[in-house]
């Protein structure tokens, strides 16, 4: 015992007690989820400030005497002459394969009610971008199993796609379809045991929508079983401004840990221009000078440092990849307005949705012309790029044609022809909602049309017989399909088998 | 009281006129805010508003609070006063305060810096950990 007493002695004897030093400020103003502090002379920026009573904030403004704070909590807990300190942390948030399945908020809290997060790992919100020397050139395709995409608009994985359209126009049907498609193709790979194919994760990004939308979503995912490979970020419309500006870089920072560990993410940011708004709000809250339509001078920064965390990284740097697919609302089709202008000339290329198609029941309403996709076909499969080449243009001048048949003038039987090809084509590219079509299928319907096995049959009968092909090859040629999708071309050996398939459907076809 | 920039900036020109070695000169902030009163600009209210709080953050800022649970011994004091003075330079006014529910220890402030060694903020710290 007198030794258990000395022992305790001597450790109080030779104990330190060390004060750090910590550097304070006091609240002089606070309102509309912005607050200015004074003092606070060593606050770093985007350095999280604790606001006091429980209540964090971001040092964004970093003036001579006094620093702007957005708070990310509760501001009406604050009050003028309150303590706040600096932590010396920039926010962050948790990462890793424990977030898939959950829905969670700006700080990776989680918001579904399914308990604790299990994650030990942590990323900073605000990251560089990989450099030159870390990237490589997209090489491995995204199938989102929508037939006008996968076929003429590719997207590669670490590619960056805009979405953009007016509301209502399918924007977000289009991304969950996406998602749908990755989740569907991960499970098979994972059921038949498939060591090359890389599982693509997702990550879907709600930004400023409505609960009830947010709750859709997940509930589609749900529904779908996509959920297991998802992991759904939400900020939704009643969130602070604050909260909705930076709600996108929390998922690229979940993404990120997918990429940097050898993986393969995807990203969907649901949308872009209302994080351009919340931004605008608080920078005016800031009293930032306003530009153009009152955003600040560095919108445009604040998406480009967004969308250039998207890569694909080299061999070197485990192979890794984050493919992003940002949404941008448009006013009345006008993508030249400041942000749809900006976001088109950051990414990769663009799927443009148009309401006019859309009404006239083109579902998914893609403008194919104004579409592109800038790095997407060095990606695309073989199979696909053989069978869908030409469809683009053959798209284009039907659309051309069809503008000009409509004076009713005599048509010559070329013309004609291509008229009465593109009908039929528009016609296989109409899609159902959360439907995505595995790429063989794919190739064996576009392959059909590019053959003339649909020119026989009747515009308004094109998807019922779509649909009997797609029936007839998966009961009963389920073999070539594999062939198909394991080969990823068609060699003459396939085309054969295709034509003899095609040709016995055609005879049960009526 | 709205400040304007302009304002700010003209405070700002007064304030950096009052500085001596890089110290507030005391006389000097007198005669200006003397001088700018008689003036009797329409401008002259929130100059003088926002010098009164650059001159506050720079008193803040040169000023060191240390405050303890009883007052500390002379030798102790002297002991902080010329630690404080070696890291902070000259210049620093020191005022020791007693404040009772710290409990033990002692808690220093200049300007913006805190060392807090007070029993009370390590409790808190003990709290806040679980």
């Amino acid at each position: 015992m007198a030794d258990l007493l000395n022992e305790i002695k001597a450790q109080i004897a030779g104990a330190k007690m060390t004060a750090a030093k910590q550097n304070i400020g006091v609240i002089r103003e606070v309102g509309d989820g912005v607050a200015k502090i004074e003092g606070l002379s060593d606050a770093m920026l985007n350095e999280m400030i604790d606001l006091g009573n429980g209540v964090t904030g971001l040092a964004l403004n970093l003036d001579e005497t006094e620093v702007g704070v957005v708070v990310l909590g509760d501001y009406t807990q604050l009050k003028e002459g309150g303590e706040a300190r600096t932590t010396g942390k920039l926010l962050q948030v948790p990462v890793g394969k424990g977030l898939l399945g959950r829905v969670v908020n700006l700080l990776g809290e989680p918001i579904d009610g399914k308990g604790p997060i299990k994650s030990d790992k942590t990323y900073p919100v605000e990251k560089t971008a990989p450099g030159i020397i870390r990237r490589r050139s997209v090489s491995q395709p995204v199938q989102t199993g929508i037939m006008p995409i996968d076929a003429m608009i590719p997207i590669g994985r670490g590619q960056r796609e805009l979405i953009i359209g007016d509301r209502g126009t399918g924007k977000t049907t289009i991304c969950i379809d996406t998602i749908i498609s990755q989740a569907r193709l991960n499970k098979a790979a994972e059921l038949a045991g498939d060591k090359d194919y890389r599982l693509l994760y997702c990550i879907y990004v709600a930004i400023g929508q409505k609960q009830s939308t947010i709750a859709r979503v997940i509930s589609v995912l749900e529904q779908a079983g996509a959920m297991p490979y998802t992991i759904v970020v939400a900020s939704p419309a009643s969130d602070s401004a604050a909260n909705q500006y930076l709600v996108p870089f929390a998922g690229a920072a979940m993404g990120e840990w997918f990429m940097d560990n050898g993986m393969d993410a995807l990203i969907v940011y649901d949308d872009l221009s209302k994080q351009a708004v919340a931004y605008r709000q608080v920078s005016l809250l800031l009293k930032r000078p306003s530009g153009r339509e009152a955003y600040p001078g560095d919108v445009f920064y604040l998406h480009s440092r967004l969308l250039e965390r998207a890569a694909r990284v080299g061999e070197k740097y485990g192979n890794g990849s984050l493919t992003a697919l940002p949404i941008i609302e448009t006013q009345s089709g006008d993508v030249s307005a400041y942000i749809p202008t900006n976001v088109i000339s950051i990414t990769d290329g663009q799927i443009f949705l148009e309401t006019d198609l859309f009404h006239q029941g083109v579902r998914p309403a893609i403008n194919v012309g104004i579409s592109v996709s800038r790095v997407g076909s060095a990606a695309q499969l073989k199979a696909v790029k053989q069978v869908a080449g030409q469809l683009k243009g053959d798209l284009a001048q039907f659309r051309e044609l069809a503008a000009f048949a409509q004076f009713g003038s005599d048509l010559d039987e070329k013309t004609q022809a291509q008229i009465d090809r593109g009908k039929r084509i528009m016609e296989i590219f109409k899609q159902r909602q959360y439907n995505p079509i595995p790429v063989e299928i794919q190739v064996v319907v576009i392959w059909a049309a590019q053959n003339g096995y649909l020119d026989q049959v009747p515009v308004a009968r094109v998807k019922e017989f779509q649909n009997k092909l797609t029936e007839y090859f998966t009961t009963r040629k389920g073999q070539l399909l594999a062939k198909i999708g394991r080969e990823k071309e068609l060699n003459d050996e396939l085309k054969a088998e295709l034509k003899a398939a095609a040709e016995e459907f055609k005879q049960t076809w009526k | 009281m709205k400040i304007t920039k302009k304002a700010k900036r003209e405070a700002k020109r007064l304030y950096r006129f009052c500085l001596l070695n890089g110290l507030l000169d005391e006389n000097r902030a007198r005669q200006i805010v003397r001088r700018v009163v008689a003036t009797g600009e329409r401008d002259c209210l929130p100059i003088l508003t926002h010098f009164l709080r650059l001159v506050k953050l720079d008193c803040a800022q040169h000023t060191a609070t240390v405050e303890s649970a009883t007052l500390l011994p002379t030798d102790l004091q002297a002991v902080v006063q010329t630690e404080l003075a070696r890291r902070y330079g000259l210049g620093l006014t020191t005022a020791f305060a007693r404040r009772p529910e710290l409990i033990g220890g002692m808690r220093i402030q200049v300007g913006c810096d805190v060392y807090d060694g007070s029993v009370r903020a390590g409790l808190e710290a003990l709290n806040k950990s679980f």
